[in-house]
């Protein structure tokens, strides 16, 4: 029987774990609470004083910036963070709540080991290794992509840096769609506390990477900081949602291969789908069998992912590459995500292994991931919003309609977002559609004034009552303050 | 995506025959199984076996991780300790095998080599033409361990200074090396640590040499 051992931690409380290590890291032993429900980590080298106060400020204020705000319990799911600081035999230990057995593969040939982001994001593994069961719809990625960039997001918000995100530091579950920020021990204050890493391969920034060589203290070295999170971030999106490295291409650099990484992923760092400069497109004739068709950027441009994302990926890599002050926010890339989501259609093969997939409103409409057309005409709400009473402007912002699918106030409402602020009124559905013998039917649950104005005289629809959805359609969806306004459009396929 | 080559050189001599070669066998299974979990290595790792006594054998060529399947060893009764031998069938495979780079296309990362042996060469002159040889192709690192009491460490820092070196010729020393190697091969997915705050040695230095 192994030993119960107690410590006293830094806040006064008492922590027990089960003397046995149940694994270590590149840093730490770690060990279970007798619960199962916490682990902590042993530094097995010394902390010297800087360690152990940025250890107290993680434990201590950094977490109640997160975690102690309006909705902060919504982010205990979103993160493995540091809860307690304690000693045990000169040793400095972290502990953290357990990762949830979700993190872990159930079955298969990797059986209990953590669902570590690397084996979803690759193709090749997708490919070779991953059974079927565990690698989830592209619906799933998206909301792992939108769990992801809402951590990040809340972590700049209270001005921390992760500093070393990575797939490695990510775990996901793609078959419930969840995503957890482990390793946040590593945290960095941008000023305060300097990083004890460099980043990740595939994901340091280039100007990390283009000044890795300078001395510590060099004015000109760039550390990792809330702009460097923002590129990983970017590619951690772009390869979650196109199984493939958004710098990884066919352009030659220098003949040894170290050199040729180093300006790949730095100083001469270039998108492989650049819109002008095609000279890092991949070479196809050296991408292995086991890589297709993920590698192919002709058959999956970064397009397929929609308007709102592309434009960004556009920003990230192309204007923001080398530019780091011009990066996306991981606040956009959660508000892009999330109205992405409002365009994915279910693909009408069934035995397509993305299932879900951006619609694109043309006769042309077919899945890019398996080339099954997309039949069914559907209805689109393009929404406007209000300047000036009564006058609206295009928001860039559509819902594609599924029979049976939900309306929600974030739609209704142009000042409620979907995120951890949203009261719990605000998730139920204030309406729903359907479609019956070809047409389309809008069901009012809940909306007080929704209007249609689509004739001379407008329309009060009460709730409980419904209204069939026709071409051009203008439906007032509230006289709230921020209400919106849809103009419904049968798609052209 | 680039391969990383990982050449290891085992001694099959006939000293290492019972129980030592039967705990490098299990050894280096349990080596191939850790790596088949890591989704790094299965990602890019590419594994060769070279054995040597008299003569130097491929055990299995530069072979896609997850397509390995380790062969029988066999080890017999006594004879000389060629690592020379080794090292010439490691530069033959090394040019067969290896993707260089050039300016049309991304060849593989620089390829590791594990060297493991219980003597010292008995090809002494033929060693050290080969070590010559070895230090022509572009390895990105190499390590080797010499294991027992008559492993002679001196011959393999020709090679590298990387060199372990074990009193003893059992599971542990075994255990230990090839540990070495699979964190060696999975380092490749790691965090970067910072650089340290000293002085960079330059990188590379070119002098022209007037004769
Ligand atoms: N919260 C946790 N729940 C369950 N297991 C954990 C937890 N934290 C760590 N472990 C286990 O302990 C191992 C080592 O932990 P961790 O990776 O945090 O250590 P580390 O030394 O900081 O590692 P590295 O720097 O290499 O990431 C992990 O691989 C994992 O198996
Ligand atoms: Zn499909």
């Amino acid at each position: 029987m192994s030993q119960l051992i107690t410590v006293k931690a830094t806040d006064g409380t008492y922590f027990d774990f089960i003397d046995e290590v149940i694994g270590s890291g590149a840093m730490k032993d770690v060990y279970f609470s007798p619960d199962h429900k916490y682990v902590v980590g042993f530094f097995r080298n010394n902390q010297d004083g800087r360690s152990i106060d940025r250890l107290m400020n993680i434990v201590g204020i950094y977490r109640d910036k997160i975690f102690k705000q309006a909705g902060g319990d919504y982010f205990k799911d979103y993160f493995c963070w540091p809860e307690k600081l304690v000693e045990w035999n000169g040793k400095i230990g972290v502990v953290c709540p357990a990762y949830n057995k979700k993190f872990f593969f159930e079955s298969g040939m990797f059986k209990g080991k953590e669902k570590e982001g690397k084996w979803f994001a690759s193709a090749k593994l997708r490919n070779k290794f991953l059974p079927a069961s565990e690698k989830g719809t592209w619906l799933n990625y998206l909301q792992i992509c939108i769990r992801i960039a809402r951590a990040v997001r809340r972590l700049h918000a209270a001005g921390l840096a992760h500093s070393d995100l990575s797939y490695k530091n990510v775990l996901v579950d793609p078959q419930t769609g969840s995503a957890c920020i482990i390793d946040c021990d590593g945290l960095v204050v941008p000023g305060k506390y300097p990083p004890d890493v460099a980043g990740s391969p595939d994901f340091i920034a280039p100007e990390v990477m283009q000044t890795k060589t300078l001395k510590v203290g060099d004015p000109n070295k760039a550390l990792p900081s809330i702009y460097t999170d923002r590129h990983a971030l970017a590619v951690l999106i772009y390869m979650y949602l196109l199984y493939r490295h958004p710098l990884r291409g066919g352009k030659v650099f220098n003949t040894d291969p170290a050199k040729d990484e180093e300006l790949a992923m730095g100083k001469f760092a270039l998108f492989i789908e650049h819109p002008t400069d095609f000279s890092n497109r991949p070479n196809y004739k050296q991408i292995s069998e086991s890589e297709m068709p993920q590698s192919d950027i002709d058959k999956r441009p970064y397009t397929l992912v929609g308007p709102y994302l592309k434009a960004l990926f556009d920003r990230a890599f192309i204007e923001g590459l080398h530019n780091p002050e011009k990066r996306p926010s991981a606040a956009e890339w959660e508000d892009a995500l999330v109205k992405t989501a409002d365009l994915v259609v279910q693909c009408n093969n069934s035995k397509c292994d993305s299932h879900w997939f951006v619609f694109n409103n043309n006769e042309k409409c077919q899945c890019p991931f398996c080339g099954a057309k997309f039949k069914e005409k559907v209805p689109i709400f393009n929404f406007y919003y209000s300047k000036s009473k009564g006058t609206f402007r295009p928001e860039n912002y559509s819902l594609v309609i599924h029979d049976n699918g939900p309306l929600f106030t974030w739609h209704v409402n142009r000042y409620v977002t979907p995120n951890e602020k949203i009261n719990a009124k605000d998730k139920v559905p204030v309406g729903d559609f359907h479609c019956q013998r070809g047409n389309w039917y809008f069901v009012n649950r809940s909306l007080e004034s929704l209007w249609d104005f689509s004739n001379s005289e407008k329309k009060h629809i009460k709730p409980g009552e419904q209204v069939e959805l026709k071409q051009g359609q203008k439906l007032l969806l509230t006289t709230e303050e921020g209400g919106r306004l849809a103009i419904v459009q049968f798609s052209e396929n | 995506m680039r391969r990383l080559p990982v050449y290891i050189l085992i001694d099959t001599s006939g000293s290492m025959k019972g129980e030592p070669i039967e705990a490098v066998k299990v050894c280096l299974s349990d080596m191939f199984s850790t790596l088949k979990n890591d989704p790094y290595s299965l990602e890019t790792v590419w594994v060769s076996v070279i054995t040597f006594n008299k003569e130097a054998q491929v055990l299995f060529p530069l072979t896609e991780l997850d397509k390995i399947v380790v062969p029988k060893i066999s080890v017999p009764d006594d004879g000389p300790t060629h690592i020379g031998r080794a090292l010439e069938l490691l530069c033959n495979q090394y040019d067969a095998e290896v993707r260089n780079t050039n300016v049309e296309q991304k060849g593989d990362w620089r390829p590791l080599l594990f060297i493991l042996t219980d003597g010292k060469p008995s090809d002494i002159l033929h060693y050290n033409n080969m070590v010559e040889e070895v230090k022509l192709r572009k390895f990105g690192n190499i390590f080797a361990c010499a294991a027992g009491m008559k492993a002679k460490k001196e011959p393999l820092l020709q090679l590298t200074s990387n060199v372990l070196e074990s009193a003893s010729i059992d599971a542990g020393t075994f255990k230990q090396f090839f540990q070495y190697v699979s964190v060696t091969i999975t380092e490749g997915g790691k965090s970067v640590q910072m650089t340290p705050d000293i002085d960079n040695p330059p990188e590379e230095i070119e002098i022209q040499l007037d004769f």
